[in-house]
């Protein structure tokens, strides 16, 4: 799923040295997420030094994930503190099925009125907000 | 190390000064922490010269785009040593989240290592011009990238997303958190410089209040204000010599999570988890339990953090702080109740950060505190910020 490209007046990110393949990836609406070569587990976002085995050198490499999840929370923005949002819309808190307490939030497309639960199966979905640029977003999963 | 406080009781405080709490001071923030200085060094009966010690935590906690500048939006210890003519043996500055606790701990370590005789810690909190955390960034450079970019940004989505676990998982309803809200209203409208003062608040108006993020509405949030307290630190022979009954700290603490996560996710487990060990730390400094406390004051910037502090000190069973503030728990005119925001806290009072609690402690427990004062208080203790990432102090009328 993507949204129409329009001027969009909402943040956009700036990719710095770490995080280019990141948005490199999401660009083409693969979500990668750095894993460190020493450990295997992955940090979101990387750090200098990796969270889980503590190596200075984690040699983080981006690595595509299934971007499946469950909610752990979520809110209804009713007021953006940020340019360019159209108020209401859901963030959720997602816990990814790659890892334990891998956590993703990113914006609901099923919307405010939609029935949410902790514990609801998401899917992976893209926002193309710029020329070149798209960030991570969820929609439900239907009944399996 | 995980004993008593080797300072515990040791050192004191002396005094203090409170500014008034307005949504605009008709002077510089600057201006009114050097006033609020010398008010507080005049009510420890200090002369000029005898401070030598400055502390504060001086963050300007806005996500908003407004500039962050010693002696206008923040004070600085040294911003304020310098004001004041004094060239200190000691001046530092709490960096992390929980500045009140956090600047209270530098005060006691000063003057227990002999580093300064008395000193001053103060805190300076100023309301922009503008929106407060209203953001006009058209780029995301640094941590906010992992999460700007989506429209999560800012404290109230923060909280939304630790308050609203809360809910789902305890079933806590909007009517419990209605009590809070009474609760801190209704004492901090007894408060003469609080900005509620004479302003209680009913359970419909709360009720009644617009979501900003839901489940956090307006009233959740303290009100952003222009504000300065300050209070004087010495040695407990030192305060005994100096015109007000002493308070004394007994021990305080700290912590920080170590859990890698987005900027400003504070998933439930993680604030209840860190909690928890801040909790039996602060056990262990002081050298008492939740049962012997007499004046808990919970931290309450956002209505949340009155649950996870109230569970995390013991005050009440885990999941369980909904239920009990709607039964009167913590009304602080109840006899047998636990009057945890007898101060009115930031709620009831502006956004003071942490002030409202130790200010009530000291007030409660030296006997300053005129017609709010009450009855048999001889321990109390001051939350402020997230149990996670914030910390607590105990303070005692009598050193034990």
């Amino acid at each position: 799923m993507s949204t129409e490209l329009t001027i969009t007046v909402r943040p956009l990110p700036v990719a710095d040295e770490q995080s280019a393949p990141f948005w490199n990836a999401a660009s083409t609406h693969v979500l990668a997420l750095a894993r460190c070569s020493r450990c295997a587990s992955f940090s979101h976002p990387p750090d200098l030094v990796c969270p889980n085995c503590h190596s200075t050198d984690p040699g983080f490499v981006f690595t595509p994930v299934s971007g499946r999840g469950t909610v752990r929370s979520w809110t209804v923005m009713h007021q953006s503190f940020l340019q360019g949002f159209d108020v209401p819309f859901v963030l959720v808190d997602v816990e990814l099925v790659e890892q334990a307490d891998l956590r993703l939030i990113g914006r609901l497309f099923d919307g405010p009125d939609a029935p949410l639960g902790i514990g609801d199966a998401v899917t992976l979905a893209f926002e193309d907000v710029a020329a070149g640029i798209s960030v991570p977003a969820f929609t439900l999963e239907g009944p399996r | 190390m995980s004993g008593r406080m080797a300072a515990s009781n040791r050192v004191a405080i002396a005094g203090y000064a409170q500014s008034a709490v307005e949504r605009h001071a008709s002077t510089s923030l600057g201006a009114l922490a050097v006033e609020t200085a010398r008010a507080a060094m005049a009510d420890a009966g200090l002369g000029d010269g005898q401070v030598d010690g400055f502390v504060t935590g001086s963050l300007f906690p806005t996500s908003g785009s407004h500039a962050a500048e010693d002696g206008v939006s923040l004070v600085t210890a040294n911003w304020l040593a310098e004001r004041l003519g004094v060239n200190p043996r000691y001046a530092a500055g709490f960096q992390g989240f929980g500045q009140i606790p956090g600047a209270v701990s530098m005060a006691v370590n000063a003057v227990a290592s002999g580093a300064a005789d008395y000193v001053l810690m103060h805190r300076a909190l100023h309301n922009p011009r503008g929106r407060y955390h209203e953001n006009d960034m058209r780029e995301v450079r640094g941590v906010q990238q992992w999460t700007a970019p989506q429209g999560y940004f800012g404290p109230l989505a923060m909280i939304a997303l630790t308050y609203n676990e809360y809910v789902q998982r305890y079933g806590a309803t909007r009517e419990a958190m209605a009590a809070v809200l009474v609760e801190a209203r209704k004492n901090g409208a007894r408060i003469p410089w609080s900005y509620w003062h004479d302003r209680p608040l009913s359970a419909e108006d709360y009720l009644s209040a617009p979501m900003i993020c839901d489940p956090i509405c307006r009233y959740d949030c303290d009100i952003p204000v222009d504000g300065v307290a300050a209070f004087l630190f010495t040695s407990a022979e030192r305060a005994r010599d100096l015109p007000h009954p002493p308070v004394y700290v007994s021990g305080y603490a700290t912590g920080s999570p170590t859990t890698r996560r987005l900027p400003m996710h504070w998933p439930l487990d993680d604030v209840m988890g860190v909690g928890a060990e801040t909790a039996r730390r602060l056990w262990a400094a002081a050298g008492v339990g939740p049962g012997e406390v007499d004046l808990p004051q919970v931290y309450d910037g956002f209505s949340p953090f009155v649950y996870f502090w109230l569970e995390v000190l013991g005050l009440c069973p885990v999941g369980d702080a909904h239920r009990f503030v709607a039964d009167g728990g913590i009304d602080s005119d109840r006899p047998g109740s636990i009057p945890a925001l007898s101060g009115g806290g930031a709620l009831g009072n502006g956004r003071m950060h942490g002030v409202p609690q130790m200010l009530e402690c000291y007030l409660q427990l030296s006997g300053r505190a005129g017609e709010r004062q009450r009855e048999r208080v001889s321990v109390g203790l001051a939350c402020h910020a997230s149990p996670h990432f914030g910390g607590a102090v105990v303070y005692s009328a009598e050193p034990f």
